[in-house]
């Protein structure tokens, strides 16, 4: 599917999550992440950083819980209230993480302008950091495991870092020569092959820009439902529009994948 | 640096030239290349050979530039590259020359820019600046050539060794660049999966008279393709000529010129077809029988399935190791070695069936030792001795780590900075760090990848050493010559099934792939060119 309608997608479900503290609507719009990611993450290392996104999620709960948790006459409004917050954070991020999996970042790239072609390129190479350093971390600290140390000590620790920041480095030099030698920074740059703006497409950015906008209609509309009352805890009211336009975001799944990537042992 | 001698496009390099070439890197003292002037014309397939630290890979980078633009160090001549342009790699950057040279370094998963590999063959293409129309022609014909067609919508991160080397190959050939640099080409490739490449490379030499040049340590591999050599030796002036007159003059070889050293002839032969002509002149005793390994069973693994999610890659496999043992384990890339090695040290557990080790679960450290596939990975104290102490300690031991450096012949690198040493002595480093709380099992995961022949024979030498002391020794390997020398059992496994089991001469033997150059030969039973050399009779 063309890069442009995921991007579309991952906005429609950010603005989404950004707009509400309502779990009757992040709830299914973490459920909407989940069957997207499952159903058209890419084999390799980034399925792998779903889970990664997922643990910074519930982190994220629980450090903003904590926080108030020091405030002075601390009521339940105000965990309530904090949790939502977190909450909302986790499934941005979560968004976040299934775009990551489902969409190729150098498919990403090749939509900028010209111009922003070497700052979308270190991005996009930023972004391929985070997958390459997991499949380090999980060697290495096999790798040490099976040597006896204990990784996940203290002391263990630089055992593991030595490696992977050293490994890092190395492969940074060896991308860097690759590029170099295959003439990149050259100026002139030709395009290969736009992508192909398909039916799916289309569909996923339609249900993509419904939400944009019955999110963002509701915001400026101060739909009271977007907000989770907590001065006096009270359950959620639910626009059906809301809860459609969210359900909807889970399109891509339910669409059949156009070529299937194997994934071989 | 860029002038414009540099720009516009161009289309031939009909010689490579160095002038008085001398290079040293930044951090060090001695010269990697000194005063070295050779030429190499349009159309050779050359093997850049020499032990390691010899300057394989500081001479390959030379030719587009990556030494020194890359590198800093002290360069001093001249590298020419001339066609209908010349041009030399002080004025011009790597990008500048990418038109006519193109690189293929030595770990391809490191170099892949792009996640699928369609648009990483048109990479170069997009950089160059190559017309869609004429891009699409080009990216359509090099997957044709390579023979990847199939691979086209693949994400890079999902390929086996032997096709990501293939897709790297690819990559580099799209822009029709007029010589080609690979370094290392087929150390990550099972055997069939070298052939394979290096034909296409013969190819590509043959018709369309590209400029080819290797590095390479497995001379047995390459030997038989190119038709020019260029020996590195540090502190010697390098030596460029027909390969059978290079290699003489270097102590290693492939095992036929090994052989041919052992038994007198001259010039000694590269291939085993030169050999051919020459093997009749010697009449061989019986080969030796294989002594039996009589010791008791140490590791048993029965009915072992194993897999990743619901992909199976193990099936059913029963397995013993005794003492003594030096088992090889082979197969294609993607066969599941590793895999098999994870279940042996329990870090993998499989659907079904069990592993014991004298009727204990594996424990990694205590029992079972795994060297893994890199072994820079284990690798993190400033000292060889403090890497060694580090896993006496986190074993709760007091002992000095000098018993398992003499073990293994580095004493002297005590003191060393495991960074600094060489790939050979640093997979040494790793193997002691890995035997020093004495498991009674040694597994090694594809140990010679980019070793030279004398760390090789040091690795040879260690294992047979560690194994003789009532230890079993297990060694995932792709080198057959390694298998031939070293091994009591080879088993054999494809698809995740055993498919040989048993003594190497039986079953490397008469295989058309995996047999070693003496059972060429000589026959099934031959494997090393000192047995043969042994058994001559007249």
């Amino acid at each position: 599917m063309h890069q442009g309608a995921w991007l579309l997608w991952a906005l429609g479900g950010g603005l989404v999550a950004i707009s509400t503290t309502n779990p009757f609507y992040l709830l299914p719009l973490l459920g909407v992440a989940w069957v997207v990611h499952a159903a058209r993450g890419r084999p390799g290392p980034q399925a792998r950083s779903f889970r990664i996104f997922l643990i910074f999620g519930a982190l994220t709960i629980c450090t903003r819980t904590a926080l108030v948790l020091f405030l002075p006459d601390i009521q339940w409004g105000n965990i309530v209230e904090a949790a939502m917050e977190g909450l909302r954070l986790a499934v941005l991020l979560t968004v976040f993480g299934a775009f990551n999996t489902v969409s190729d970042p150098f498919g990403v790239l090749r939509l900028s302008p010209r111009r922003w072609h070497e700052p979308a390129l270190a991005a996009s190479l930023a972004l391929s950091i985070a997958p390459r350093t997991i499949a380090a971390v999980s060697t290495v600290r096999e790798a040490q495991r099976l040597r006896g140390i204990d990784v996940r000590r203290w002391r263990g620790l630089v055992a593991l870092a030595v490696p992977v920041l050293e490994t890092g480095m190395e492969e940074a030099v060896i991308l860097a020569e690759s590029m170099d030698a295959r003439g990149h920074g050259r100026g002139r740059r030709t395009r290969y092959r736009p992508e192909r703006w398909g039916r799916d497409a289309t569909l996923v950015s339609l249900a993509s820009v419904f939400a944009v906008l019955v999110a963002g209609a509701s915001s400026f509309g101060d739909d009271p439902s977007l907000a989770l009352s907590a001065w006096p805890i009270a359950w959620p009211e639910v626009s059906p529009v809301m809860l459609a336009a969210i359900v909807g975001l889970s399109i891509p799944a339910w669409l059949p994948a156009a070529a299937p990537a194997r994934a071989p042992q | 640096m860029a002038s414009g001698r540099c720009s516009g496009a161009g289309t031939s390099v009909t010689s490579i030239d160095f002038e008085r070439v001398s290079f040293t890197y930044p951090d060090s003292d001695a010269p990697v290349l000194e005063d070295v002037t050779l030429s190499i014309a349009e159309g050779s397939f050359v093997l850049v050979t020499g032990d390691t630290g010899a300057g394989k890979s500081t001479f390959i980078r030379a030719i587009n530039g990556l030494v020194p633009h890359f590198t800093g160090g002290e360069f001093s001549g001249c590298v020419t590259l001339r066609g209908d342009s010349i041009r030399n790699t002080l004025e011009c950057a790597p990008r500048d020359l990418a038109d006519l040279v193109a690189f293929v370094p030595q770990d391809p998963s490191a170099a892949f820019v792009v996640d699928r590999v369609e648009d990483e063959i048109a990479y170069s293409l997009e950089n160059l600046g190559v017309e869609q129309t004429v891009m699409r022609r080009r990216v359509e014909e090099t997957l044709d050539a390579l023979n990847i067609a199939g691979l086209r919508d693949r994400s890079v991160r999902t390929l086996s060794g032997g096709e990501r080397q293939r897709v790297a190959i690819a990559a580099a050939l799209a822009p029709g660049p007029r010589v080609l640099l690979l370094d290392e080409p087929t150390s990550q490739l099972d055997p069939q999966g070298a052939e394979d490449v290096l034909a296409a490379l013969q190819r590509l030499v043959h018709d369309l008279g590209i400029t080819v040049v290797l590095a390479e340590h497995r001379l047995e591999r390459v030997a038989g393709f190119v038709d020019l050599a260029v020996g590195l030796r540090l502190g010697e002036p390098v030596s460029i000529g027909d390969p059978a007159y290079v290699l003489e003059s270097l102590s290693s070889g492939p095992p036929v010129a090994r052989l041919g050293r052992l038994v007198g002839w001259s010039p000694p032969p590269l291939t085993v077809r030169d050999a051919r002509r020459m093997a009749p002149a010697l009449t061989l005793a019986r080969p030796p029988a294989a002594e039996p390994v009589a010791g008791t069973s140490v590791l048993k693994a029965v009915g072992l399935s194993a897999g990743y999610g619901r992909q199976l890659v193990l099936r059913d496999i029963d397995l013993t190791l005794a003492e003594g043992d030096i088992v090889a384990l082979m197969g294609r890339n993607g066969a599941g070695k590793s895999t098999l090695l994870r279940c042996l040290t329990g870090v993998h557990t499989p659907e079904t069936g069990t592993v014991e080790l004298r009727g204990e679960p594996p424990i990694a450290a205590h029992n079972v030792a795994l060297c893994p596939q890199r072994p820079e990975s284990v690798l993190f104290a400033e000292t060889v001795a403090g890497e060694v102490e580090a896993t006496l300690k986190a074993a709760g031991s007091r002992a000095s780590p000098d018993a398992t450096l003499e073990a293994l012949g580095i004493t002297e690198l005590r003191d060393s900075h495991p960074r600094d040493l060489s790939a050979g002595q640093r997979l040494l480093v790793a193997i002691a760090s890995i035997v020093a709380t004495d498991a009674p099992v040694l597994l090694l995961d594809e140990p010679t990848r980019g070793l030279d022949y004398e760390s090789k024979m040091r690795l040879v030498r260690f294992l047979r050493s560690w194994a003789r002391c009532g230890r079993a020794v297990m060694v995932a390997t792709h080198d057959v010559e390694l298998a031939a020398q070293v091994a009591t059992r080879v088993v054999m496994i494809a698809t995740g099934e055993v498919i040989a089991l048993g003594k190497p001469g039986d079953v490397l033997g008469d295989s058309p792939v995996f047999a070693p150059q003496m059972a060429r030969l000589f026959g099934p039973g031959w494997l090393t060119p000192e047995q043969v050399a042994a058994a001559v009779t007249a």
